[in-house]
């Protein structure tokens, strides 16, 4: 099925626990916690008083006066990463055909601090005429993409899949596709969520939310910690890097999507949305079991998420389960929703050009149901060639994505 | 040239026309009914809005009372628009084969999203009722219709603004294009509500007359409309397959972002046109071939303006265009879908609707003001945005 192969060439990093792919990286292999007491968001009311804060993020770093006061803090982290991972591609968009460029984003809440503000202004006031009149207009989450686009100036098609938690992993499959199909050369790619107080506290009213720290597959695992941030990855027609000699991560091979059609806030319990995206993903891709080295894992820090996704790998894999790492940097960073994939992806993409694999960090307790190495606490060593990203979501929106190391 | 032929051989919608495909021949005929729309569950406009609202839809009857208390109204728009025969194809295809799911909205559940808000703020935090949560995801209309019906080969929303829905069938098109399923439903939904009504009202683009003129240079800003409208998109071996009858081939797509619209709110159209004369080679026809368009033109001068340049650029005034949205309203992420669905009625009934008295129009572009009686082979539905972002699909007849 491929005509075109597709490359990462620049990242571009908005997390807890760094912002930029050096201070990401050795963070994430120091098993860096950015999941710590809320400083921007006031938990007092809630049962939870710990989540995932970018607080060294300064848009006045990345952005102008005039763009940060008509863009959300979504948008700010896309644009953000988006600028840091063109820099890193080294690519002038200028000199190229900016139709040729499109930008494929995902998130889950979108601006929600927008909708916030606003409502909040009205309950305060009790008058909506209170409500800026170029507020609204920064809420839809349509206006993310746009944002990356206007700023970066492309003109190639811009899309946003507000697919949950999963929605970074179907931005990247998209601008993959639209590689594959001779749309487009390059493509700006990731996913963006801001620290929402609608997430925060649907997540906590669903007791779904831990108390302290996120500790994927422990016996003790006891919730999953809102979280924010954003990832970018340049996506590049192979053809296209290797004639300006652009540096190269890892390849994509492609992706595999499902759906576990259960519940909205549940996951199938036999796994079946997660076990057709990974068949999907092997399957669109050609690879063989035995191939994949390492898994990075959607592992939120709930007790259904972590069996449910154990049991998915055992069933695809089987033999080779057990001798497959599988971690999550979500016990690092926490659940950057919309953002989460696009930063596992490129993380993925780190580890693959330095042969480690990032922890699951707070690991203490081994949980029966979750047998499989988890690479607990610290970071491993390993060649790694071929590696999977899943992400799961409301809705039941499953995908596993594919990443190779470029060999030429 | 693409790899697959890729048709439409069903649909279910929900309009202001009523229920269904069919109830749009009669739509077009008429002007519009708009109703002033002010008061919701928790809160009322200020003044109230002219809107075009869905006509005839009975959720209850419909869908029946059963699991419907926590469905919002977007949700209930989209499973309303699967009973119209979509349903059954869902219900009569075997896990493996049955349909993917892609829908655009610019605004998803905002109504759900904004009353949980509301609702932790007024009643606190540990009140807000946990069930609701569901809803404040952007994919959960989506996502609901995809349990509902056991559909698990692909559930996608796409959110672009006024673009949603007609993005959301180039999704789709782009999916069934390298091969990854051979059916699945696409299309756009957009719900009126409090929250999205008072955004377009604070930002100024609400009509203050009622009144959408369509690239009117005495336009005073757009009618607010909602709706469902969903299509299967079948590739030709799934069609035979389930021998499904074709109603039209999508034959080429085409998108592109006007970063200049998006930044200053300016154009000169370039970005637009290009995407016009793209869909037209994407499709492998000449501009010579097109019958008419069917523009996104709604009363929104700063829109409608840089897309009538889009189209003397590239058609000159050789070519009709019609704008559906003087029926149907704006009605955002489902407005490119209900263009399609419009589309469709034109060119199977050999006609291009009019939309009634006529008035002077930017770049002197051909609107079609009275019905014109003529069988066409091609139309384009086209789609420009205040964010950027500019569409279109190409479509052929199929007799």
């Amino acid at each position: 099925m491929s005509q075109n192969r597709v490359v990462i060439t620049g990242l571009g990093l908005v997390t807890p626990i760094g912002i930029g792919n050096d201070t990401f990286w050795k963070a994430a292999v120091a098993g860096k916690n950015g999941v710590r007491p809320l400083v921007q968001f006031d938990p007092t009311e809630f049962r939870t008083k710990t989540g995932g804060e970018v607080l060294d993020f300064n848009p006045s770093s990345y952005l102008t006066d005039e763009e940060i006061e008509r863009m959300g803090r979504s948008s700010q982290f896309a644009v953000s990463a988006a600028k840091m991972a063109v820099e890193d591609a080294g690519i002038s968009i200028g000199e190229e055909n900016p139709y040729k460029f499109a930008v494929c984003m995902g998130t889950t809440m979108g601006e929600p601090q927008i909708l916030e503000k606003g409502v909040k202004i009205k309950y305060k006031t009790g008058d909506a005429s209170d409500i800026p009149s170029d507020l609204p207009r920064q809420y839809p989450c349509g206006t993310i993409p746009a944002n990356v686009a206007r700023t970066l100036k492309t003109k190639g098609p811009i899309i946003i899949t507000p697919t949950a938690c999963a929605a970074g992993n179907y931005a990247i499959g998209y601008g993959y596709d639209l590689i594959q199909l001779g749309k487009v050369d390059v493509v700006v790619s990731g996913g963006s969520d801001p620290f929402s107080g609608i997430a925060f506290t649907g997540f906590n009213r669903l007791l779904a939310t831990t108390s302290d720290v996120c500790r994927p597959f422990d016996l003790n695992r006891n919730g999953m910690a809102v979280s924010e941030g954003a990832g970018i990855l340049i996506l590049e027609r192979l053809e296209h890097a290797l004639a300006r000699g652009a540096k190269i991560y890892a390849e994509i091979l492609g992706y595999g999507l499902g759906c576990d059609a259960y519940k909205m806030t549940i996951p199938d319990p036999a796994g079946s949305g997660g076990i057709m995206a990974f068949k999907k993903a092997i399957h669109n891709t050609g690879i063989a079991l035995e191939d994949i080295d390492y898994i990075s894992a959607h592992g939120t820090g709930t007790v259904e998420n972590d069996k449910i996704e154990t049991l998915i790998v055992k069933e695809i894999l089987k033999e080779h389960a057990c001798k497959t790492p599988m971690s999550s940097i979500k016990s690092m960073i926490g659940h950057t929703m919309g953002a989460a994939s696009a930063i596992e992806a490129a993380a993925c993409a780190l580890m693959i050009q330095n042969n480690v694999m990032l922890p699951t960090i707070n690991y203490k307790d081994p949980d029966p149901e979750c047998d499989l190495d988890c690479v607990p606490n610290i970071p491993k060593e390993k060649e790694l060639n071929t590696v999977i990203s899943n992400a799961y979501a409301f809705a039941g929106n499953c995908s596993s994505l594919v990443l190779r190391k470029y060999k030429g | 040239m693409h790899s697959k032929k890729i048709y439409i051989t069903s649909s279910g919608i929900i309009s202001s026309f009523g229920i269904g495909l069919n109830a749009f021949k009669e739509g077009l005929s008429k002007p519009p009914v708009t109703s002033a729309f002010k008061d919701f569950e928790f809160h009322s406009l200020d003044p109230a809005i002219s809107c075009i609202t869905v006509n005839g839809f009975d959720p209850v009857a419909v869908l029946g009372k059963k699991g419907l208390r926590l469905k919002d109204h977007a949700t209930k728009l989209i499973l309303g628009s699967f009973e119209q025969g979509l349903k059954e194809i869902m219900e009569h295809t075997d896990d493996d084969n049955r349909p993917g799911i892609c829908v655009g909205t610019a605004f998803g559940s905002v109504q759900s999203i904004g009353d949980f808000l509301s609702d932790s703020i007024v009643n606190g935090v540990n009140i807000v009722n946990p069930q609701a949560f569901a809803n404040t995801v952007i994919n959960s209309p989506t996502g609901n219709t995809n349990i509902k019906f056991v559909a698990r080969n692909l559930s996608t929303t796409v959110s672009t603004g006024f673009n949603s829905g007609i993005d959301a069938l180039i999704y789709a098109f782009n999916y069934m294009q390298r091969g990854y399923i051979e059916a699945i439903v696409a299309g756009g939904l957009e719900e009126l509500s409090y929250y999205s009504m008072l955004g377009l009202q604070r930002t100024g683009l609400i009509s203050s007359t009622g009144k959408g003129l369509p690239f009117s240079k005495e336009a005073d800003g757009v009618v607010p409309g909602e709706g469902c409208a969903l299509f299967l998109f079948d590739t030709e071996e799934s069609m035979k397959t389930n021998n499904r009858t074709p109603v039209v081939e999508v034959v080429g797509t085409a998108s592109a972002f006007d970063p200049s619209l998006a930044q200053n709110g300016q154009s000169d159209g370039d970005v637009a046109a290009h995407v016009l004369s793209e869909v037209c080679n994407d499709a492998g026809i000449s501009t010579n071939d097109v019958g008419f368009i069917a523009s996104s033109a709604s009363g929104n001068r700063l829109t409608d303006s840089i897309e009538a340049a889009a189209i003397k650029k590239v058609f000159d005034t050789n070519v009709p265009v019609t704008a559906y949205k003087a029926f149907t309203g704006e009605c955002y992420g489902v407005s490119g879908a209900l263009n399609l669905a419009c589309a469709i009625t034109d060119l199977k009934n050999g006609q291009i609707s009019g939309i009634g008295n006529s008035y002077s129009c930017f770049n002197s572009i051909p609107l079609v003001f009275s019905p014109i009686k003529k069988d066409n082979t091609f139309c384009i539905v086209n789609s420009v945005s205040c964010d950027g972002n500019c569409s279109a699909v190409l479509i052929k007849n199929v007799e």
